[in-house]
């Protein structure tokens, strides 16, 4: 918990801290973090996230994430990016702006989108354009 | 308490409701200015919209529709439905007739500041459709028309075997002249051997394929046919003997002009009298394939006018749109009657020059670029100055619409780049430096 406390949206060791973070943890970030399995499963979606969107975590929790919770991230620039990154058994770390529809508001964002190599547990993550 | 507890559940739903809706949902200020927009909809605008920057729908949808302001301006009620189901085509199929992709737009004023409007994407539909129409038609002409259309029995190799007797009263050609000559000599020069053995090749694939085409009758006359050319063997089989089609062909004259004019309402842009993205598209692709098989050389130019928001920034939309319908004057005017221009975009225009190398059609760009630099808009007493920036690419072998139509927009990347106003071509040596 002290060590997620100073985490930030740009940190190099990111994924590792994620990994090892209970649902709480993720709560106290001050960025978007939405947790999803092999599957394309949202299993964790933090606080921060639900504000955002105006969706609350029982809501989203179990849907899949690139239909049924975020349809604007499957396109080439972040669900093709997973695909291809579990296809080459690859980890992936690539930050992009992006426009989210927040609340049907269009919102300029940057995203951060992490997997390991073996992507048991991936993550996309969202901040406001500073 | 409970109230606020259930309303926020409403709310939340609602929401739930609008991010997973599947079509396009967005809603404006009367100048297209975005309040609110659902994802799906931000999902087929941003590819479109330069920098990803979703502020206005009329900017973000330009590429595809300009005219959109004015058609918005020009519906005069204080509410009520401005379009319904337009069709963008948002990119060049890669054959004649294929769809890139095209999107249906429903445009409707709420009250005097707010617009709304629907997207959706209707490609697969509109195949559908068109698939739909071919064989209703086909069955239409069967029960209507008995004596309008002919049977035809081809070989494996596409030669004439044999054919029923209507056949003189609509080919008007006398059997023991074309048995054994090869299908396509039925068919105008447009339907080569290259083309009629392309349908050979979708037909042993599909089992069947449809085209329309001129028919060159015997005494020199032609009329405009539907064709379906149908595999009567089994996919796959290669025993030459085994192979043979059925070729039938009915009588189209007479629906040609209702075609054709149905076709020019739907395909001019509405500023500037051109042909719009849609009209191009079609134009563009029969033309390619016109000149790829007589062996001729085609360019296309590329053309875009410098600094343009400037003047709509400084004069306003009212000098911006006539000094685009003052620039698509300038342009058609410098240009031959078979070239093919179109606006496809904002302030983006493109001519196709049929028969043209690249270093004559560099040269009719130079020309229009200073005519364009010498000749300002004049706007009721106002003369705004303007210059273009045009991009030359010509065809290679094997190439596509959508290609061509790239490499001259590298080009006029360049031209821009370079400092505006003045022409830049594509050349093969480039290739490296953009891959």
């Amino acid at each position: 918990m002290r060590t997620l406390e100073r985490i930030t949206f740009e940190d190099s060791n990111i994924l590792t801290m994620l990994l090892g973070s209970t649902p709480e943890d993720l709560d106290q970030l001050p960025f978007g973090v939405i947790g999803f399995d092999r599957e394309g499963i949202v299993r964790q979606y933090n606080a921060w996230e639900a504000k955002a969107a105006g969706l609350t975590q029982s809501r989203v929790i179990g849907q899949p994430l690139f239909t049924s919770v975020a349809p604007c991230m499957n396109n080439y620039l972040v669900a093709q990016r997973f695909e291809d990154a579990a296809g080459d058994k690859q980890a992936l770390d690539r930050t992009l702006p992006y426009v989210l529809t927040l609340r049907m508001r269009p919102t300029k964002v940057l995203l951060r989108l992490l997997a390991p190599a073996v992507p048991d547990r991936r993550f996309v993550l969202v901040q406001w354009t500073p | 308490m409970d109230d606020i507890a259930s309303m926020r559940l409403e709310l939340e739903a609602l929401m739930q409701f609008l991010y997973l809706a599947p079509v396009g949902l967005v809603q404006t200020r009367h100048d297209g200015e975005i309040l609110l927009l659902n994802p799906r909809c931000a999902q087929w605008l941003l590819p479109l919209a330069p920098g990803g920057d979703l502020q206005n729908l009329f900017a973000a949808l330009s590429p595809l529709a300009p005219d959109l302001r004015q058609r918005v301006d020009a519906f005069k009620d204080p509410y009520g439905k401005i379009c319904e189901g337009v069709h963008l085509p948002v990119r060049a199929g890669r054959a004649p007739g294929s769809f890139g992709q095209v999107l249906s737009l429903t445009l409707i004023r709420l009250d005097a500041d707010r617009l709304m409007a629907v997207l959706d994407d209707v490609t697969e539909q509109l195949r559908r459709e068109r698939a739909l129409r071919q064989s209703q038609a086909w069955l239409h002409s069967f029960v209507e028309g008995p004596q309008d259309y002919a049977c035809i029995s081809l070989d494996g190799q596409g030669c004439i075997e044999a054919w029923n007797g209507n056949i003189e009263r609509v080919v008007g050609h006398r059997a023991d002249k074309v048995i054994g000559t090869h299908f396509s000599a039925l068919f105008l020069n447009e339907a080569s051997a290259a083309a009629s053995d392309h349908a050979l090749v979708e037909a042993d694939a599909g089992g069947w394929v449809i085209e329309e085409a001129w028919l060159k009758r015997g005494d020199g006359r032609r009329i405009w046919s539907s064709a379906l050319l149908a595999a009567r063997h089994q996919p796959g089989e290669t025993d030459p003997a085994s192979r043979g089609y059925s070729l039938v062909v009915r009588n189209m004259s007479g629906q040609q002009e209702t075609i054709e004019e149905l076709r020019r309402a739907i395909s001019c842009d509405h500023l500037t009298g051109l042909a719009n993205r849609r009209a191009f598209f079609e134009a563009a692709h029969a033309e390619m394939q016109r000149c790829a098989r007589q062996g001729l050389p085609l360019s296309l130019l590329m053309v875009d006018a410098d600094h343009f928001k400037h003047v709509n920034d400084q004069y306003g939309h009212a000098v911006g749109d006539a000094v685009l319908q003052h620039l698509a004057t300038s342009l058609s005017h410098g240009i031959r009657g078979v070239d093919v221009l179109a606006r496809i975009g904002g302030e983006e225009f493109v001519v196709l020059m049929p028969g043209t190398r690249l270093v004559d059609a560099e040269l009719a760009a130079d020309r229009l670029c200073e005519h364009v630099r010498r000749h300002p808009a004049e706007c009721g007493t106002l003369h705004v100055g303007c210059t273009i920036s045009i991009g030359v690419a010509a065809m290679i072998q094997n190439d596509n619409l959508e290609d061509l139509m790239r490499r001259a927009d590298v080009a006029l990347y360049a031209a821009k780049a370079a400092g505006r106003d003045r022409v830049r071509t594509w050349q093969p040596e480039s290739v490296g430096q953009c891959a």
